[in-house]
């Protein structure tokens, strides 16, 4: 028993009180906020070790045994992306603070912003299936309230869909754990395996399917993914970066739970999430190569990325997995840092619309720089980290003899290349027209908190040696049948 | 709004009762139907009843705290009951009780799940408070075809700064 | 060479950053990394040329195998040899081409990291880090074909260079997997020591040739070079004739000795190689500017160089290494001496050119023009010659089928080679008497690179033997696998080839006497679209099936997401529940007669919602689904969870009544009856759907629930009879935690949302916007917003 191990999921629940609390002064907020953001870094850093030394940890709120009290389990999965998260909102925390904007005028950001920290890490560290639909629930009021905190029509309209098609998820998930209980009397992850042993290997199926749908309603896979490009472009700038750099990998990540736990052989839904994969990843960046902005266009990726991480997973092989994982974990700083470079063009320029802002590589070479390297890394360029994650997934492929995912996925790749030319050609080549050409300096803040993200992706490339044998060793703890039979 | 004399009366009768069966739920919620959450309910709704009675302003009259310290100060002390116990090496949300022979009333146990409940309360209060703050005040100037600074604005909640 | 490499990046990227501080410095700074890695490849070149390949590893993701596995042969030095001694002629030349501004710095230090890349790729022992190299070129090319952004012609050079040897570097890499997979090993050397076998390295194959035949502006795929001759001339020199477009003919020749004996290897690689070569050509001859003309004349001399290190032949080997050092040699010259006239005269039009007059000064630049392009056409006493005449004799010697079609081809273009390099001369020793037509001459240093590169054509041309011999020699027999002695020389003596040399040169000055006529006819006989445009409609394609698709399912219809996403979400499992478990039969209901009376105020309620024309009375039904829940919730005896459902539907109905105010009395009907109709089948399916799934669970029989176990601990453990509030507080307390975290949350989100309510509304916009607020059919939603 680690009791540690829970401290992400409620510090900030007790930080956020406080912000509340002192919610008069600016200055105290930002200290709270990002004292504890430092403070979960140097947590998710230490749980990474560990875990890596003792594969699983667990500890039982309030001392209950399972199935009766909440379970929290770390293991290297839950380690590495939570990490990777607290990493990408403590930068994005440092990025908001120098926008000003919703952080400097709304007393409610800084402890919604906490509450949504809370929801990420406690889905990531539970090992009960109804405290993971308590962190959504957390994560899902946060996030929509950051959504609307500017109060601006559109984002009130975005909102909407958001919040609808978000709380539709939510009830289906409260209908399955209730259908779930039913049949299993539990909900603790540990002890669905042999719970489930009871049942009708058709009806376990039946399950796994309703909770792969319910997170991939959360995940943005096709055909649920609608609500994203409609609501995520809306939102502030820094916020948009955390939801679509990390809150659709919540859903990533309970997929992936969900099915290292119910069904690690089930290999025809394995196909299914393979085809899956496959349209979401053309319909994805279908989607991205047809729009005029960046925030738009970045927001189809996120749904077209969705298809790699869902490939991987859909292979129920440790290599595939292991790709999945790196490429998660790759792809969160990768997103997140193409959105915060998006805000700042829009920042420098006043809009985002590729239509109407050009020539900003000749009055702003650094930022040009910035969107670059991100940018050919999502497309999978060498050797950026990109290329490494889709690397992993299509060596993980050939194994599998999934052909036809390799295809797709390489060709999709091709055309995310070309939606970068895109944001390329149209924002940073050309003649510099008027807006761009003001050059009234970027917040220090906001270009340094990008800068490092950037360097974080090119230290995940160079360290990715060290880093996909983590992963691989997550992968072994999440499938050990398929680890003990590859050859 | 128009006050009506009868809900008035009413409301000023029922409000001490109200809000001493919203402490009894609170506090006998661990052996006995209640607890914090609907305790807190109970409570908000006698704000929804002073609110009905004399509209905003009589709310705020009578509750002498900004909704935003209810609500902060009833997560802090629910947050609490769960990180503390963790700093000091037990599970999270760990329980623990004191009893104690307290002159005059006797035994008085206070356990975890206690103050964690008074929490819960607090923060279902300051919800509730504040739906009112933001929807209470006074009617949208846009449905009476004319368009007003809104009555009492310099007092609302620090929502902007 | 992993130092030479880490200089490259760091030295290129320090150039990069410090562009605006730099500006005249960084040309010197450029040439730095070239000198160092002509320094390594001379230290290494004795061991080379002994037969003892040079090797260095480097780890980076041992799980995946993945390590940079270096190594140096025959052909590696050559390569590193052109690669780094064109680069510091490039950079030599940069110093006087460009302005001295930031933009010339940011030019020369992608070209720094161009060479690094290009080096990278001729070193790679890895497949996987081959292709790594491979896609930085192409990356790098992208950007420095962008450089000149303003222009938009380069932006769509610049894309087309990229999505065409994007692809061709994707495919490359799908093959180098498969052939990889196949053969078991990533090592590029064992993989060619014992190629693989079968239908999946077929394929494998197919799709390298791919990644080559782009890569190497091959036809149909070769539209993106000439496009890419917007970019600065150095930058075209260097990248598009000299060094990046022979990334492929450097895989060809490694492969072709591995994969000649396939049935469609050779084919492939003659058709391919022989139609570029005449295609090429017979597009330069049409050519104005010098720039293009040269552009198409690579594209030909490429097709040529396909040919020869594709067909696997010996001779045919060395005569394609041959050639590789000759044509970059001649290429790049000639290219530089485009951007001495452009850089000069301010046009590289040839009929302008012609009406100004290279005067004084420009003798040695005329000059070295004419002898290189010389070298270009193949004739004696040039580089160029030795390449051609060993390739006629190889072709000869081979003879066959293949030998005949392959010479006839060869010859054939280079008739046309000899003519449009007549035509290029032509510029430079034909000259305007006008005495206002002079041109300011170029500088001694602006010449240099291109009188050094000239003398090396004419001494490779003179002597080939003691210079390149033993180099093309270990290079071709490294390749081979068998010592090989390509005995180059200018005079063989009388024989098939000089004959066919003569009979080329003759033919080509005839063809360039006859240009004009010659030009009309094949005019005519053009295909009616190019490359270019193919490409242009493929894209435009792809783009409206993209748009197509996209406005199809992002309707921005919330009724239709929500139907969707329901149907999949429960729909799904709930057919494959029918479909496949049995379903347990139903309860009596006579057994729960007040379950089934609060069931059906529940239905009811739910279903009067829909029908209920005003807001208030909506809400107050619907508080008839909530009262209906706390009534069972009584019936099987749960009274905390009753009155908490019956507290919180009072209190909801309240808050509703508040926020009513704010909104229309009456709902906004909607006529769409067949949309009605979609969606109440929607909802049908989805009630449905649910209540299988409960059917589904409800014959299962769990052994120890959870709940089991709250009532034995309630009392003794926890010391409280309540369990539900045992449950809430202590059992699951993180679970009621969180949930008064999304009431402070929600009430965050209530002031906020309040606000935009209670905003003076500005041009009659709606205050709150309805529940479907969103317009359908609107992709690009922001543009009216």
């Amino acid at each position: 028993m680690t009791p540690w191990i829970a401290l992400p999921a409620v510090l900030p629940l007790l930080a956020a009180a406080a912000s509340v609390l002192v919610g008069r002064s600016r200055t105290a907020q930002r200290i709270i906020g990002l004292g504890t953001l430092t403070a979960l870094l140097g947590l998710a850093v230490r749980l990474l070790i560990e875990t890596d030394r003792n594969d699983v940890m667990t500890t039982q709120a309030g001392g209950w045994v399972a199935p009766l009290g909440i379970t929290f389990v770390a293991d290297r999965l839950s380690a590495i992306m939570l990490l990777v998260a607290i990493g990408m909102f403590l930068a994005v925390l440092v990025y908001a603070i120098g926008q000003g904007d919703e952080e400097a005028r709304h007393v409610g950001f800084h402890p919604v912003y906490l509450t949504l920290v809370a929801g990420v890490c406690m889905a990531f560290l539970t090992g009960d299936l109804f405290n993971l639909f308590v962190a959504f629930e957390v994560l899902l009021v946060s996030s929509y309230v950051l959504l609307t905190l500017g109060g601006r029509l559109a984002q009130v309209r975005a909102g909407t869909t958001y919040v609808v098609i978000s709380l539709l998820a939510s009830i289906t998930f409260l209908m399955s754990l209730g259908l779930l209980y039913r049949a299993t009397g539990t909900v603790n992850l540990a002890d669905l395996p042999a719970a489930m042993e009871a049942l009708d290997p058709e009806l376990r199926r039946v399950f796994l399917l309703l909770f792969l749908g319910v997170f991939g309603i959360k995940a943005a896979i096709f055909p649920l993914f609608f609500w994203l490009p409609d609501s995520y472009p809306n939102a502030p700038t820094a916020i948009t970066a955390v939801f679509a750099g990390l809150l659709t990998k919540v859903g990533v990540y309970a997929m992936i739970r969900i099915q290292t736990t119910i069904g690690p052989d089930d290999t025809v839904v394995g196909t299914v999430l393979l085809v899956v994969a496959a349209l979401t990843m053309v319909i994805g960046v279908f989607g991205a190569i047809s729009q005029q902005e960046i925030k738009r266009i970045l927001s189809f990726h996120a749904v077209s990325q969705i298809g790699y991480m869902v490939f991987g997973l859909g292979l129920l092989t440790v290599a595939g997995l292991a790709a999945a994982i790196l490429y998660i974990a790759q792809y969160i700083v990768v997103k997140t840092t193409l959105f915060l470079t998006g805000g700042l063009v829009e920042r420098a320029s006043g809009t985002g619309h590729l239509d109407r802002v050009d020539g900003m590589l000749r009055t702003r070479p650094l930022l040009g720089m910035l969107f670059l390297l991100p940018a050919l890394s999502l497309a999978g360029v060498p050797p950026l980290s990109g290329f490494v994650g889709k690397f992993a997934l299509v060596d993980a492929g050939v194994s599998s003899k999934s052909w036809v995912l390799v295809g797709v996925s390489l060709a999709v790749s091709i055309m995310t290349l070309l939606s970068m030319n895109k944001i390329w050609a149209g924002a940073f080549m050309g003649e510099p027209t008027a807006n761009a050409e003001a050059t009234s300096p970027l917040p220090t803040a906001m270009v340094v908190a990008t800068g490092v993200l950037v360097a974080v992706s090119i230290g995940i490339a160079l360290g990715a040696g060290p880093i996909y044998a983590y992963a691989e060793r997550a992968a072994e703890t999440l499938l050990p049948l398929a680890g003990s039979s590859a050859p | 709004m128009k006050r009506s004399v009868i809900v008035d009366v009413t409301a000023r009768l029922i409000l001490p009762s109200a809000l001493l069966f919203a402490l009894h739920l609170l506090l006998s919620g661990h052996d006995r139907p209640g607890g914090g959450f609907v305790g807190g309910l109970v409570a908000g709704a006698t704000i929804a009843l002073i609110f009905v009675a004399g509209g905003m302003d009589d709310v705020r009259s009578v509750v002498p705290v900004r909704p935003w310290t209810i609500l902060g100060g009833g997560l802090a002390v629910a947050a609490s009951v769960a990180t503390v116990p963790i700093l000091l090496g037990n599970p999270v949300m760990d329980n623990w009780k004191l009893s104690m022979d307290l002159p005059l009333l006797g035994d008085a146990k206070i356990s975890s799940a206690l103050v964690f409940d008074i929490g819960v309360a607090a923060v279902v209060i300051g919800t509730i408070f504040m739906v009112f703050e933001a929807f209470g005040d006074e009617e949208p100037p846009e449905f009476r075809g004319e368009v007003r600074p809104a009555p009492g604005s310099g007092q609302r909640p620090e929502v902007e700064s | 060479m992993i130092a030479t490499l880490s200089l490259h990046l760091a030295i290129g990227i320090g150039i990069l950053l410090a562009a605006p501080v730099l500006r005249r410095w960084a040309a010197p700074l450029a040439a730095v990394p070239s000198l160092a890695s002509l320094a390594f490849a001379l230290t290494i070149a004795p061991d080379v040329l002994d037969g003892e390949p040079w090797t260095a590893t480097f780890t980076w993701v041992p799980g995946l195998d993945l390590s940079v596995d270096l190594f140096v042969d025959g052909l590696g030095l050559v390569m590193i040899l052109l690669v780094s001694g064109i680069g510091l002629a490039i950079a030599a030349y940069s110093g006087s081409y460009f302005a001295p501004n930031a933009t010339a710095a940011r030019t020369a230090g992608l070209l720094v990291l161009f060479a690094g890349a290009m080096l990278g790729l001729v070193t790679a022992e890895h497949v996987v880090i081959l292709y790594l190299f491979w896609e930085l070129t192409s990356i790098l090319s992208w950007l420095l074909i962008g450089q000149r952004h303003t222009d938009p012609a380069a932006r769509a050079a610049a894309t087309h260079a990229l999505v065409l040897t994007g692809s061709g570097g994707l495919a490359l890499l799908g093959g180098l997997v498969i052939l990889a997979r196949e053969a078991g090993t990533w090592s590029v050397v064992e993989l060619l020591t014992d190629p693989p076998g079968g239908t999946a390295a077929g394929v494998g194959l197919g799709l390298v040739v791919l990644g080559i035949v782009t890569k190497s502006a091959q036809y149909p795929f070769h539209a993106w070079l000439p496009g890419a001759m917007v970019a600065p001339t150095p930058v075209s020199a260097y990248l598009h004739s000299a060094t990046m477009v022979k990334a492929g003919i450097y895989l060809a020749l490694r492969l072709a000795p591995a994969f000649v004996h396939l049935d469609a290897w050779q084919p492939v690689v003659l058709t391919i190689g022989l139609l570029t070569m005449v295609a090429g050509g017979l597009r330069a001859i049409r050519q104005d500017d010098l720039k293009l003309l040269l552009a198409f004349g690579t594209v030909s001399q490429l097709g040529f160089l396909f040919v020869l290190s594709g067909s696997g032949f010996e001779y045919a080997t060395i005569a394609g290494v041959t050639l590789l050092i000759a044509h970059a040699l001649f290429k790049a010259t000639l290219f530089l001496v485009v951007g001495i006239v452009d850089h000069q005269a301010h046009t590289r039009d040839r009929h302008e050119l012609l009406d100004l007059r290279l005067g004084t000064g420009w003798g040695p630049v005329r000059v070295c023009a004419v002898l290189t392009a010389a070298s270009m056409a193949g004739v004696p006493l040039m580089a160029g010659f030795i390449a051609k005449e060993e390739a006629y004799a190889a072709f000869v010697y081979e003879g066959g089928a293949v030998g005949v079609i392959g010479l006839v081809g060869i010859v054939t273009g280079s008739v046309l080679t000899m003519a449009y390099s007549l035509r290029f001369a032509a510029v430079f020793w034909r000259q305007s008497d006008r005495d206002d037509a002079d041109v300011t001459p170029p500088s001694w240093t602006f010449g240099a690179p291109v009188y050094v590169l000239t003398a090396l054509t004419i001494a490779i041309g003179l002597v080939p033997a003691p210079i390149i011999g033993d180099l093309v020699d270990v290079a071709s027999g490294d390749l081979l696998g068998r010592e090989v002695a390509g005995e180059l020389a200018l005079w063989h003596g009388i024989n098939t080839a000089l004959v066919l040399s003569v009979l080329t040169i003759a033919a080509g000055v005839l063809l360039w006497r006859l240009t004009d006529p010659f030009v009309r006819l094949t005019g005519r006989a053009a295909p009616p679209i190019d490359g270019y445009r193919a490409f242009q409609i493929g894209l435009e394609g792809l783009f409206t099936l993209a748009r197509v698709t996209t406005t199809r399912i992002q309707t921005g219809s919330l009724p239709r997401y929500i139907a969707i996403i329901l149907m999949v979400v429960v729909g799904g499992p709930a057919l494959v529940a029918v479909a496949t478990t049995s379903l347990p039969d139903l309860a009596d209901p006579l057994d729960v007669p007040v379950q089934l009376a609060l069931a059906g105020l529940i239905a009811g309620a739910a279903l009067a919602t829909i029908f209920v024309p005003r807001r208030l009375g909506a809400v107050v039904v619907l508080g008839g689904v909530g009262y209906g829940m706390a009534g069972l919730f009584v019936a099987q005896g749960a009274p905390d969870l009753a009155l908490t459902q019956f507290a919180i539907e009072t209190l909801t109905i309240v808050a509703f009544v508040l926020v009513l105010r704010q909104l229309p009395a009456r709902f906004s009907r909607s006529d769409d009856r067949a949309g009605q109709l979609r969606r109440m089948g929607a909802a049908a399916v989805v009630g449905v759907g649910a209540f299988v799934l409960v059917l589904a669970v409800s014959g299962t029989d769990p052994t120890t629930p959870a709940s089991d176990l709250a009532v034995t601990q309630a009392v003794p453990e926890a010391e409280g009879r309540n369990i539900v509030n045992v449950i809430l507080v202590d059992f699951r307390g993180l679970d009621t935690l969180g949930e008064i975290a999304v009431l402070l949350v929600a009430a965050v989100g209530v002031t906020t949302l309040a606000r935009v309510g209670r905003r003076p509304p500005r041009t009659g916009v709606p205050p709150l916007p309805e529940i479907d607020p969103l317009d359908p059919a609107t992709i690009d939603k922001d543009a009216r917003t």
